[in-house]
């Protein structure tokens, strides 16, 4: 059963990061986006990490998706107004890409991860917030607590790029 | 560990010293902030033990680490003086420009000391959203947005590449651990998974993107001609001592057993950014332009010392990084000097500079000399520790590849020289203020002190 369900789940995946690549139109692109997050999720619940799979859908498909389509709407993007991007250009970029991809493919298809075996000791929460919380409050305390100098250092930056300088006329 | 903390409450400070008029305190006060750090770094030297148990595992402060932070504080240190406009420009925002510059260093910092992937991309995601903040500082000059918007988003793919990579290893580990990946290298050195290539792959790429290193370098020089002169000074030395050291770091702890792998693609591409950033820079007609594929080819010579990986690398890759980073202050202070004087980086703005500024004249050709690595200056020692270190291990091609080009670069940094004493100028006098006469003397004495007796540092290790 989880199998089959990993073969979906992959499949629409796949499918659906290709529509976003494909889509002609911005406003879709971002629709097939969330429907990436959604399978990977799913993915996430099937390798037992539930709180990943919930803050993944919240956190990327909820806010910052939302900030996405807020900006393409806003934009008002058109499919017509797209560059021209040159023939030669193309074939370049098609070719290292693929190049990338029979690269990638080679190598990992031999990639034996071995099977996990069901032992009695097997702790089915530890995936959920309580175990994760243990975890980033002892071991990784010291990363975690750095992590908030990247968050301070981002907001001070976006306020400095976004405040208003004096004299500045309000555009909207 | 204790620096890293204190920088973090220091940068905090500064940011609400902003509320006061006093400019000039914010200075002092984000210098005093790097003297203290480079102090409590010094601190720590020989006594490992002060490292507090919650950073077992993730970071550690050995002697090498503690250079590596030396180097970055004092290029910090050095370089504060020349930002004296902002404190006189009324659309500058000095408190967080120091503030995101005290981060910043922190993220440099992390990024010499880590022992755990994840402190490695945390120390480099904290440096480079700082440097893309700062890039795009000057909100009203569009190169500098154009600069901002392109090292953003390359540097988010570069940063999305070197994720994957860490993933992969984290696939063919189980961990993220510097000496768990190194020990899974040594235990199954006959069997190791295809997913450590990969991922040893992709993390050298995204590592590299960032160094500047050829083919990953199309943004450089974009970006270091886009952003304010002051802050591509920055970025320009603090970004190559952390990197690397980050890289130095990885391969020699983690990946000893895959030698022959990393050495032959590390390999090719010193030649290529040696040969690409050299070649370049002589068909450049601007200063600053020059300047940052001058640190496209530096990026090279420093490849070399970790491709070579002899036990004389970390003594190169030290050295190297604090000659070249010296020198690249005093080029990027008479830039600033000449820049706001003439409106232009041009070499032409450089004509005549001897006959109204001997002193600033005689210290930029201090450091171009410095830069070409002509002898008695810090940058030929530099070079003679990568050269050596590169055939200790019998590296002959990679050697004279790099004096080939090294010849190439004499022309273009000479080329400064000439324009400066050999040309008529339009008169237009280029005056220093006390606060540039200082760190230019210091630089000037300390490149050519370096050159003369190199063993006042070199034998730290």
């Amino acid at each position: 059963m989880a199998d089959k369900l990993f073969y979906f789940l992959t499949f629409l995946a796949l499918l659906s990061a290709l529509m976003v690549v494909f889509s002609r139109n911005p406003i879709h692109s971002v629709l097939y986006l969330i429907l990436t997050f959604f399978t990977l999720s799913g993915h996430y619940v099937l390798l037992n990490a539930q709180f990943i799979a919930a803050v993944n859908i919240i956190v990327y498909a909820g806010a910052i998706m939302v900030l996405f389509l807020f900006v393409v709407m806003f934009l008002n993007l058109r499919s017509e107004t797209q560059e021209k991007t040159s023939i030669l250009s193309k074939v370049a970029s098609v070719t290292a890409a693929g190049l990338l991809m029979v690269v990638l493919v080679a190598a990992l298809k031999d990639v034996n991860l071995g099977t996990v075996q069901a032992t009695p000791d097997f702790d089915s929460q530890v995936g959920m917030v309580e175990q994760l919380g243990k975890v980033l409050f002892s071991k990784f305390l010291l990363p975690f607590e750095l992590a908030s100098v990247l968050f301070l250092a981002a907001m001070v930056g976006a306020v400095m790029l976004g405040r208003r300088e004096p004299g500045e006329q309000n555009t909207f | 560990m204790l620096a890293i903390s204190a920088l973090s409450v220091f940068g905090i400070i500064v940011l609400f010293l902003g509320f006061s008029n006093n400019k000039s305190a914010l200075m002092l006060a984000a210098m005093l902030s790097l003297l203290a750090t480079f102090g409590l770094a010094l601190y720590e030297w020989q006594h490992p033990e002060i490292t507090p148990a919650v950073a077992a595992g993730m970071m550690s402060f050995d002697n090498l680490s503690i250079l590596f932070t030396a180097v970055l504080l004092v290029t910090g240190i050095l370089l504060l003086p020349l930002s004296e406009r902002f404190l006189v420009d009324p659309k500058a925002q000095p408190a967080e420009y120091y503030a995101i510059l005290l981060f910043s260093m922190v993220g440099a910092i992390m990024m010499v000391t880590f022992d755990n992937l994840i402190m490695l991309f945390l120390g480099l995601e904290i440096l480079s959203i700082s440097l893309y903040v700062l890039t795009g500082s000057d909100k009203r000059n569009l190169l500098a947005n154009e600069a901002a918007l392109k090292y953003f988003l390359m540097g988010a793919f570069a940063t999305g590449v070197l994720l994957y990579g860490v993933a992969m290893l984290y696939g063919a580990a189980g961990s993220f651990s510097l000496s768990d990946i190194a020990l899974y290298v040594q235990d199954n050195h006959d069997n190791l998974s295809p997913m450590l290539y990969i991922g040893l792959f992709m993390m050298l790429v995204g590592m590299l993107f960032k160094l500047s290193v050829a083919p990953f370098h199309w943004w450089t020089a974009d970006v270091y001609t886009g952003a304010p002169n002051f802050f591509t000074a920055y970025m320009s030395t603090i970004v190559k001592t952390a990197g690397f050291a980050a890289l130095y770091k990885i391969l020699s702890v983690s990946f000893v057993g895959v030698y022959d792998y990393w050495f032959l693609m590390l390999a090719i591409c010193a030649v290529l950014t040696l040969c690409i950033g050299n070649l370049t820079a002589t068909a450049q007609q601007s200063f600053k332009r020059m300047m940052a594929y001058s640190g496209v080819s530096h990026a090279g010579y420093m490849l070399i010392a970790v491709a070579s990986f002899s036990d004389k690398t970390p003594e190169a890759i030290f050295f190297y990084s604090l000659a070249y980073s010296i020198a690249t202050i005093t080029a990027f202070a008479a830039l600033m000097r000449v820049a706001d004087t003439k409106g232009s980086a041009d070499f032409a703005a450089f004509y005549g500079l001897a006959k109204t500024n001997p002193f600033l004249s005689f210290a930029l050709t201090v450091s171009m000399l410095s830069l070409a690595g002509i002898p008695l200056t810090a940058g030929f020692m530099g070079k003679l520790f990568v050269f050596m270190s590169a055939l200790e291990q019998g590296h002959v091609a990679l050697v004279v590849a790099a004096v080939l080009m090294s010849a190439v670069g004499v022309y273009y940094y000479l080329r400064v020289v000439i324009a400066m004493y050999m040309r008529e100028g339009n008169g237009v006098a280029v005056t220093l203020s006390p606060r540039f006469r200082v760190v230019l003397i210091a630089t000037t004495v300390l490149t050519i002190l370096l050159g003369v007796v190199p063993s006042l540092v070199a034998g730290a290790l």
